[in-house]
């Protein structure tokens, strides 16, 4: 478990960081907080001749808040984003998806953009991406774009990211105050990946639903967007829902697999039984509050 | 002064913290790959990627030409030694040739072929990737199924039985079978599992002085490994020195060196140098004789009282290539009847040889028979329709009916397993949890309790190396106590719950004892953590030896002094004469005198302060006794099971230490929840190991573990001491009392899945109304 040689950078800058990338060709690899990429080396699964460290980027640092909308850093460390009141009173979603990501330890190095980037489907930060509308934005030596979470997934750790981009952002637009934060996770032990995990934010506007967004988890290749559903819940009155048939809709637009933790039956099963028990809930408490 | 040690005394039954926490908590502890030794190399094997076939070409040129690599070695560079690999017995393995590295043939995935030695990891690695192997490659025998219809693991043998083990003939068997009232019958597949040992094997071999060699390895036994290394080299075992001071775990899967370990002494030997090798966690976990993989189907047959008349096993277990030992279930069949009371007895077992990596013990190696055994009990008492505890207690040994001897001949005396039940019982209220499962069931949520009742046959005595232990205590000129002991400790404790039975027979502080248990020369052979037995055989070794100290301290105040031998006591290492405070003197001054003023010494007497004892316990088996309770509810939503409570009530005769015993229990208990709720050693249908890490390889996590409620009863065995052993009842009891309360709560949806583990995927399946086709 050591792994292959390659060659180590440290860029001082997004610029010095990009040219790296440029000259890397597709043989280079970003090390952000290093929680996955570690051990991919170590188990030689990985084998990039080129490893930008970007740890070392002012720029990449932080989170900030804009015109109706906050801006990650990429390099923004999972405990830092999770401890931050000003995401916590606008984003209250990304923060309890963060309170599930990995363990303390992790969440230490563990870093916002890194786990964007990355596209593990049974992330939580993916898919929170996903649901809320963010945005990612990268850069090349070429420019620069922004691209919504929903079509930067493409498969399993797969995104439609260049080899010679670099993420530099991602953008989660504000929620109207009061918006509700759907979360529910399943997770043999904490800190795990998910078996099945939905999340998302509604908001009501005169008893009605107004603006939501839905994304599962550990339901397919990648973070899924509940469409369908989310246009069905549309202008709806919560009390007028039958919800067991909208989360058959919303499972039916996944694409569970199996693996060593749960069959792809057991995840869509247990997939509808959260999502009718887990948006009724958090209507619920949030017409409480 | 001869009176058995019973109760609590003043270190004796004490939760004396553990001597060895301080170090071990701030990162002081001395573990294989904190050994450091100037030139040093490091080995990485070069293990076949394929799980069965014949290598048709190796070429090595390439690794060899990376700089710092100094050699890269096959079986035949090794072929100038013997490197055979012996078993914990330091007898033959009993099933295949096993030698470090592979020939001609390679028989599963991570089968070593070749080893590169090299100036760091990294480079040995980096070597290792370059090594070019063409193989024919065969279909692999996976399971036993495979093995029993597939071509030959091994050739020259008539079949993939490796071994078998039967109980003698009883042709009336059947007839009591076919004519009893009742009869059930239930099989039982236990998934393999990995050792997950904290620290993974390792071991520096460095040839010193002329034809010696000493061997820092990750072992339970520094005699053990020292005499298999010799063995394995053909060198006298008093010029193998092997030195383990801390071990993270053994389990088993350290109680002899293996192929690894050999390959890499070998290679120390070969290049004249230090050489250092430590298995990675990949390694740990794909190549590192996993555990357990067998399956049993068990009938019994009962009367209309349901007692039981005949107990029935069919066991099959899946060997690998290269087992530690064959297991066709002899422990088994040896302990399968339990506390019970069983007129007729058949045990069938076989231990088959497949294209996997070979099968290694691992804490209590026989524990699937409670699991069998005690998960019967219930569906039998089910059937019948009485309560689970009624059906044991109609079948456990009574009082009066013990001593006797079990179908395989077992002296069964001085159990408690009634009292464990009963004990256990007055803790949990049966009906109140029958009234409230029932409510629980009106609103969907299943709750469920499992019982369970053993006893553990401690101490194994009669089969070499495990026959006696070895103490010898001095004490320093400076009045401090000194104890070379021939145990082993891999996280047990043993500093200080030894120090504590010193320091109360001796009558001193126990912070002024220390014990050593890490280097082969200095202490007497003995055959280190193995079987639950250091507290009772080395704790007899102990008291015995200490008694001849403190005879001695006793006799040469007496005479200095000018006393009674018998008016003299020792007290907080001050050795005091009855009714004479004035008297007193220190143990230092005693010491002193000892080994600084001879004519002051009574007439004959030698100089110095020390004694030394062998001990081997009474009994073949020193048996505990224990029952424990669960209470569960599996959820309905997601399969996942909640332990709720967990009540152990056991009987390890004298304790001790009770935070350590608990300790035992607890660490076993949760090694079965493992393997009840998670753990699974997956193998593809090539032979590839598929959970390869901890995120695949479900360990339990500290969430899974309930907060133990722990009852104590101390029956004095009837040894030296009247300790019993504690080391394997958790892992064997834990898993048929939360197996148990599973079934119960499942009950509404019929019978568990008769493969382990019971995942979440499994249960969920079995709660849904219309299982999806």
């Amino acid at each position: 478990m050591k792994p292959a040689p390659f060659d180590y950078v440290v860029p001082a800058t997004i610029e010095e960081a990009l040219e790296h990338l440029d000259r890397g060709a597709g043989d280079a690899t970003i090390l952000a907080g290093g929680q996955t990429l570690m051990p991919l080396l170590a188990l030689r699964m990985s084998t990039p001749g080129i490893i930008i460290d970007i740890n070392r980027i002012p720029e990449l640092q932080g989170l900030s808040r804009g015109e109706g909308a906050t801006r990650m850093a990429p390099m923004t460390r999972q405990n830092v984003a999770l401890a931050s009141s000003d995401l916590a009173t606008a984003l209250p979603m990304l923060t309890r998806a963060l309170s599930h990501v990995g363990h303390f330890q992790t969440r230490n190095r563990g870093t916002v953009g890194g786990s964007i980037s990355l596209g593990e489907p049974a992330a939580e930060l993916p898919a929170t991406a996903v649901a809320l509308g963010a945005e990612i934005e990268a850069h090349s030596l070429n420019g620069s774009r922004r691209i919504p979470a929903e079509e930067f997934y493409i498969g399993p750790y797969a995104t439609v990211l260049e080899p010679d981009e670099l993420v530099t952002a991602i953008h989660f637009p504000d929620w109207a105050k009061g918006s509700i934060t759907v979360f529910h996770e399943v997770a043999r032990r904490p800190g795990d990946f998910a078996l099945v995990g939905l999340v998302g934010a509604i908001t009501l506007d005169q008893g009605r639903i107004a603006r939501v967004g839905l994304a599962w988890f550990g339901m397919g290749p990648t973070p899924i967007k509940s469409a369908q559903a989310e246009a069905a819940l549309m202008g709806q009155d919560p009390a007028s829902i039958d919800w067991k048939e909208l989360a058959a809709m919303a499972v039916s637009e996944t694409d569970p697999f199996e693996d060593h933790s749960a069959s792809a039956d057991y995840r869509r099963s247990v997939g509808r039984s959260i999502f009718a028990r887990t948006l009724p809930g958090a209507l619920n408490q949030g017409a409480k509050a | 002064m001869n009176a058995p040690i019973s109760g609590a005394g003043r270190y004796i039954g004490q939760r004396v913290l553990r001597k060895e926490d301080l170090r071990l908590l701030t990162g002081r502890g001395q573990f294989v790959d904190d050994i450091s030794i100037p030139g040093v190399l490091h080995v990485a094997y070069i293990r076949s990627q394929i799980a069965r076939g014949r290598i048709t070409s190796m070429d090595l040129d390439a690794a060899r030409a990376v700089p710092g690599v100094h050699a890269v070695l096959t079986a035949a560079d090794l072929g100038v030694f013997t490197t055979k690999i012996w078993s914990m017995h330091l007898t033959e393995v009993g099933g295949p040739l096993t030698r470090p590295l592979s020939n001609e043939n390679v028989r599963y995935v991570g089968d070593p072929v070749a080893m590169v030695v090299a100036e760091s990891r990294y480079i040995a690695e980096d070597a290792a990737a370059l090594a070019w192997i063409e193989y024919e490659e065969e279909d692999p025998l996976i399971t036993v199924e495979d093995a029993m219809n597939g071509p030959l693991v091994h050739p020259g043998t008539d079949n993939n039985i490796v071994r078998e083990v039967q109980t003698p003939p009883n042709p009336e068997f059947d007839n009591i079978v076919a004519s009893a009232a009742h009869v059930m019958t239930s099989t039982l597949r236990h998934q393999r599992i990995a050792q997950s040992t904290m620290e993974a094997r390792g071991v520096v071999s460095n040839p010193t002085g002329m034809g010696e060699l000493t061997v820092h390895i990750g072992c339970q036994s520094t005699h053990i490994a020292s005499a298999a290394i010799a063995m394995a080299f053909d060198l006298p075992e008093n010029k193998v020195r092997v030195v383990a001071k801390d071990v993270g775990g053994g389990f088993g899967l350290k109680a002899q060196p293996w192929r690894e370990e050999i390959g890499a002494i070998a290679a120390s030997l070969l290049l004249r140098r230090p050489v250092k090798w430590i298995e990675d966690r990949l390694e740990a976990l794909t190549t590192s004789c996993p555990a357990r993989e067998s399956d049993i189907t068990t009938t019994m047959a009962f009367d209309k009282d349901a007692k039981l008349l005949a107990l029935d096993c069919v066991y099959n277990s899946n060997n690998g290539a290269y087992p530690h030992m064959p297991d066709a279930g002899m422990p088994v069949m040896m302990f399968m009847p339990g506390p019970y009371r069983i007129p007729a007895y058949r045990f069938v077992g076989k231990a088959w040889l497949t294209n996997t990596v070979g099968l290694g013990g691992y804490r209590a190696p026989w524990a699937i028979e409670s699991l069998a055994r005690e998960s019967l009990f219930d569906k039998a008492a089910r059937q019948i329709g009485i309560d689970p505890v009624e059906i044991r207690r109609r079948n456990l040994l009574t009082a009066s009916e013990v001593p006797t001897r079990n179908p395989l001949g077992i002296e069964i005396d001085n159990i408690t397993p009634i009292e464990c039940l009963d004990n256990l019982l007055t803790k949990i209220d049966v009906p109140a949890f029958r009234a409230e499962q029932a409510e629980a069931r009106k609103q969907g949520r299943y709750m469920g309790l499992g019982i369970a009742t053993y006893i553990e046959p401690t101490a194994a005595n009669g089969v070499f190396p495990l026959l006696s232990d070895h103490a010898q205590i001095r004490i320093d000129h400076a009045g401090k106590v000194i104890a070379n002991l021939s145990t082993h400790s891999q996280g047990q404790g043993i500093e200080t719950t030894h120090a504590q039975i010193i320091a109360e027979q001796l009558g001193v502080n126990v912070d002024d004892v220390t014990i050593y248990q890490d280097d082969s020369t200095r202490s007497g052979f003995g055959p280190g953590g193995a079987g639950s037995r250091q507290a009772v055989v080395a704790g007899g070794a102990i008291i015995r030896a200490a008694r001849l100290l403190t005879e001695k301290i006793k006799a040469i105040a007496a005479h200095a002094l000018n006393a009674n031998p018998d008016d003299v006591t020792i007290e907080d290492g001050m050795v005091k004469v009855a009714g004479a405070e004035a008297m007193s003197r220190s143990l230092k001054e005693i010491a002193m005198l000892a080994y600084g003023d001879p004519k002051r010494l009574p007439p004959g007497m030698e100089g110095g302060l020390d004694a030394q004892y062998r001990y081997t316990a009474p009994r073949m088996f020193t048996h505990a006794s224990a029952a424990h309770a669960c209470v569960v509810e599996v959820d309905a939503e997601t399969g996942f099971v909640n332990i709720k409570r967990w009540i152990s009530s056991e009987d390890c005769g004298v304790q001790i230490n009770p935070a350590i015993v608990e300790g035992q229990i607890a660490g076993g208990v949760t090694q079965a929840i493992g393997v009840v709720l998670h753990e699974e050693f997956t193998i593809d249908s090539r032979g590839n190991p598929t959970a390869v890490t901890f995120k695949d390889y479900h360990l339990p996590a500290i969430s899974d573990v309930p907060t133990f409620e722990y009852t104590h009863i101390t029956t004095p065995a009837d040894n030296e001491g009247g300790f019993r052993g504690v080391g394997e009842g958790g892992i064997i009891i834990g898993g048929p009392t939360l197996l148990n309360a599973i079934a119960d709560a499942m009950l509404p949806f019929g019978d568990l899945p008769d493969d382990l583990p019971m995942s979440p995927t499994k249960l969920h399946k079995l709660m849904q109304p219309n299982p999806p086709a």
